[in-house]
């Protein structure tokens, strides 16, 4: 923990964020619902890459173990209207299914149109989402830095606004928690311009 | 198709089972009282595997039609005007909303509607916030909440 602890402290104070002892987001992903309430900590506020502000911290949880993510977190409102929801999961990743018990109607299906995206990341979404849009969101080039450039273990979760990129590294190190900074921030922005079209 | 390998397994149990435990008396001797209670309790299995099979097909017709709204339906938008929930559907919230309901072409209305949905969705359903829908051309009553 201690590690963690100097890394968190050492990435504040290379990019100037405030270090919190906790901080609470609230149920606003499926990843942070699994939390169950446990809040990020530690936790840091500021800006996470220029023109993004946010939250970054790690997310420790027991279910039949601990689980531990470091996550980054950040807001693009704009987007409920567009896409309430849109989750690009680490293949291998495990997660829940689906909330979805033998007969009802799913809840959310995967959008399969990207086979370079596919091959990385399972990407689903309401059953009833404006393909157009999602189309035109997953741009070849975005296709293309999501495939290469984020942390290898890097998923993120867009849940009516807020975005939320998580690595699964118990500790990543200050480089490795800017690398989620950085790659979180580059989503948001990717959403925030594509909701701006 | 609405069916996953849960309920397929749970059919499959209940039909199966059902089935076996029917026709064991004929196989193995055994006391016409013991006989009668497997052969009620093999029927009632049966059955409970019939039920089953037809509420599975009515989930997927219903997907069907849902599907179908959606893809040529009226596209507008519902706003939350008033959300609850007193009860959960395996760890669910199911959700009470009354929305107001903009399609072009079939005016703004209010309408009430109960949705079971994820804890991280029923979190966000406050007032105000403002949600895609698609709306059945010929029959307004009849949409689709995107969420």
């Amino acid at each position: 923990m201690s590690d963690v602890l100097s890394s968190y402290a050492e990435l504040a104070s290379s990019r100037g964020l405030e270090q919190l002892p906790a901080f609470d987001p609230g149920p606003l992903t499926p990843l942070l619902v699994e939390g169950k309430g446990q809040p990020l900590a530690p936790a840091l506020r500021g800006s996470l890459a220029p023109g993004v502000e946010g939250v970054a911290g790690q997310l420790a949880y027991k279910r039949n173990k601990t689980f531990r993510f470091n996550v980054a977190l950040t807001e693009v409102p704009a987007a409920t209207a567009f896409a309430p929801r849109v989750f690009c999961i680490r293949r291998g990743r495990n997660t829940r299914d689906d909330e979805f018990y033998g007969f009802e109607a799913r809840h959310s299906k995967l959008w399969t149109e990207s086979t370079a995206l596919n091959d990385r990341y399972a990407v689903s979404t309401s059953p009833y989402q404006d393909p157009n849009w999602l189309r035109q969101l997953f741009s070849p080039s975005f296709v293309d830095w999501l495939g290469s450039r984020p942390p290898a273990d890097f998923s993120f979760e867009l849940a009516y606004g807020a975005v939320l990129g998580s690595i699964e590294e118990d500790d990543p190190g200050a480089d490795g928690l800017a690398a989620l900074c950085d790659a979180t921030a580059h989503v948001a922005t990717r959403i925030r311009e594509e909701c701006e079209e | 198709m609405q069916l996953n390998k849960v309920g397929i397994s749970l059919i499959a149990f209940f039909g199966l089972g059902g089935l076996a435990v029917a026709i064991a008396p004929l196989f193995v001797g055994m006391p016409p009282e013991a006989a009668f209670t497997l052969v009620l309790l093999g029927g009632i299995w049966a059955l409970t595997a019939f039920g089953l099979v037809l509420y599975a097909r009515h989930q997927n017709r219903k997907a069907a039609h849902n599907d179908w709204i959606f893809q040529q339906g009226l596209r507008g938008t519902a706003t939350i005007l008033d959300a609850g929930s007193s009860a959960t559907v395996n760890e669910m919230p199911l959700m009470s909303l009354r929305l107001a309901v903009e399609v072009p072409g079939q005016g703004k209305r209010e309408v009430k509607r109960r949705e079971v949905m994820p804890v991280f969705t029923a979190a966000r359903m406050q007032p105000g916030l403002v949600l895609p829908v698609y709306a059945n051309p010929g029959d307004p009553s009849e949409f689709v909440l995107v969420w």
